[in-house]
C-alpha cells in the first residue's frame, strides 16, 4: 500500500460511519446512502493532498453533502423523465435483514428510536442537518458552518429552531398518543 | 417573548463560550426562569437524541466497496469514472437499534432525568478529575485482572459497595481492572474498561438524595450517570458518545438482571 493510501486509511476512512449516517440522513434511503458515500470517499481520496489542518470530519461530511446534492440533482432529472424503474424489493428486504438486531431488542427502547427518527425527519432538511451535526457527530458551530456553508449565526439560529420545533412536535407526540411516551 | 439571552444561552450549552461569558450566564440562568427551562429542555433534547438515535455502523458491504474502488483508484493513479449502481431509492427509510438490549424497566428510567442544579456540582469536576488522574501512570487500577471474579470480590475489602462488573471484549469493552476511590464520604467502587485506544472509568457509590445529568461534558470529557437501584453509577471518558454509551447499555442492562435476581 503506498504512503498516501495508508495516510487516508489512517486519516479519513475512521469517519466512515459518521459520512454514512450523514448521508443516510440526507437521502432518507440507505441505497442512496452507500452511493453517495462511496461517490464521496472517491472525491476526498482524489482530492486528498489539497487537504490542510486537521479538520478531516468536516472535510469529509462536507463532501457528501456535495456528492448528495448532485445525487439529488440527477435523480431529479430521471424523474422528470420517468423510466421503468427496476425498483429491487429484494435488494430493500436483505438490508433490513441485514441490520434487524437481536430478536429480544425489538423492545420499548426500538419504539422510542422510530419515533424520535420520525420527529426529525419530519423537520426541514436545513434545520434537521445542523441538529443532526451538532447532537449526533458532536460538531461545533464553526465546523457546522463549514460542512453546510452557512455563516455562524444562520448555524446557530436554524439549531434553536430545529431544538424548539423538536421538543414541540415531541410534546404534540406525547399528547396525542399517550402510548408512545409509556 | 423571548429571552434575548437565548442565543447565548445554547451557546454556553454549546461549549461555544469562553469561561469569562459562561460565568455571567450563569449568574443569568440563576435568576431567568425562562432560560432555565431553555437549558434544561436543552439538556433533554440532548439525552433523548444521543439515547435514542441509532448511531450505527456502516454495512461491511459498504467498506469493501470503498476497498474496492481505493485500490483501483492507487493502481490506476489517474482520474476515472466510478461506476454508479442504480440508487435502490424504494429501500425504505429506517433506523433500527442494532445496540439493543433495552430492556423496559431500562427504557421507562430513561424518561426521567433531573438536570439544571447539576451544571456547576464540584461532584462532576471531582469524577473527570479522577478520571484525568487515573490516566497517569500507575494510576489507573490497583487491581488489575480481566477476570470479574477476580476484581469484583476485591472491591469488598476495599469499597463500600458491590458494582456489576464484566467483562465485555467480546463487545469491544476489555475489562483493565478495579480502583478505590473516596468521595461522597465513601469509598466508591473504580471499575476500569478499555475501548480501543479509550479507556473508560466507571465510578459507583451508593446513590443520595442528589440527582445527575443523564449525560453532560466537562473539560470535553464525556459523562453519563445511570442508577440502578440504590447504586449510583458515572462512566467518565474521553470516547465518543457512542462507544461510551455503549458500555453504558450493557452495564445497565447486566444491573438490572443482576437486581432482578
Amino acid at each position: 500500500m503506498d504512503d498516501r493510501r495508508e495516510r487516508f486509511e489512517a486519516q479519513v476512512m475512521p469517519h466512515l460511519d459518521a459520512a454514512h449516517r450523514f448521508a443516510r440522513w440526507l437521502s432518507r434511503s440507505s441505497g442512496d446512502a452507500e452511493d453517495v458515500v462511496q461517490e464521496a470517499f472517491l472525491r476526498a481520496f482524489r482530492g486528498f493532498d489539497s487537504l490542510r489542518g486537521s479538520d478531516v470530519k468536516a472535510w469529509l461530511l462536507t463532501i457528501v453533502r456535495n456528492c448528495h446534492a448532485t445525487a439529488l440533482r440527477q435523480q431529479q432529472r430521471r424523474a422528470a423523465v420517468p423510466l421503468p424503474e427496476e425498483h429491487d424489493e429484494q435488494f430493500g428486504s436483505a438490508t433490513i435483514a441485514a441490520a434487524t438486531p437481536d430478536p429480544e431488542s425489538a423492545s420499548i427502547g426500538q419504539d422510542q428510536q422510530r419515533t424520535l427518527d420520525r420527529l426529525i425527519a419530519a423537520l426541514p432538511e436545513e434545520h434537521r442537518e445542523v441538529l443532526l451535526l451538532r447532537e449526533m457527530e458532536d460538531m461545533s458551530y464553526r465546523e457546522i458552518a463549514a460542512v453546510t456553508q452557512v455563516p455562524i449565526g444562520t448555524v446557530m439560529s436554524r439549531l434553536a429552531r430545529a431544538r424548539a420545533a423538536l421538543r414541540v412536535r415531541w410534546l404534540q407526540e406525547a399528547q396525542g398518543e399517550p402510548r408512545a411516551v409509556r | 417573548m423571548q429571552c434575548a439571552e437565548s442565543v447565548r444561552v445554547q451557546a454556553y450549552f454549546d461549549g461555544e463560550v469562553d469561561a469569562v461569558s459562561a460565568v455571567d450566564i450563569e449568574r443569568h440562568t440563576g435568576h431567568c426562569p425562562e432560560c432555565r427551562t431553555l437549558l434544561e429542555d436543552l439538556l433533554r433534547t440532548r439525552a433523548r437524541i444521543r439515547r435514542d438515535l441509532d448511531y450505527g455502523h456502516a454495512p461491511p458491504r459498504l467498506r469493501e466497496r470503498i476497498a474496492r474502488m481505493l485500490d483501483q483508484e492507487s493502481a490506476a493513479g489517474a482520474p476515472r469514472a466510478v461506476p454508479r449502481v442504480q440508487p435502490a431509492w424504494r429501500a425504505p427509510l429506517f433506523w433500527l437499534g442494532a445496540l439493543g438490549g433495552i430492556g423496559a424497566a431500562l427504557a421507562a428510567s430513561l424518561l426521567f432525568f433531573v438536570l439544571s442544579p447539576v451544571l456547576s456540582d464540584p461532584l462532576l469536576d471531582t469524577l473527570v478529575a479522577a478520571h484525568v488522574r487515573s490516566l497517569m501512570p500507575a494510576h489507573l487500577t490497583d487491581v488489575v485482572s480481566t477476570d470479574q471474579h477476580t476484581v469484583k470480590p476485591w472491591f469488598a475489602g476495599h469499597a463500600d459497595v458491590s458494582p456489576v462488573v464484566a467483562d465485555f471484549a467480546p463487545r469491544g469493552y476489555r475489562l483493565v481492572g478495579g480502583r478505590a476511590d473516596y468521595f461522597e464520604h465513601q469509598r466508591a467502587a473504580v471499575v476500569v474498561y478499555e475501548h480501543g485506544a479509550h479507556v473508560i472509568n466507571v465510578f459507583t457509590w451508593v446513590a443520595g438524595p442528589r440527582t445527575f445529568p443523564d449525560l453532560t461534558t466537562r473539560s470535553g470529557y464525556h459523562v453519563a450517570f445511570w442508577k440502578v437501584g440504590n447504586l449510583q453509577y458515572c462512566a467518565v471518558s474521553d470516547a465518543g458518545w457512542e462507544e461510551l454509551l455503549g458500555l453504558v447499555r450493557l452495564l445497565r442492562d447486566l444491573g438490572a438482571r443482576d437486581a432482578l435476581q
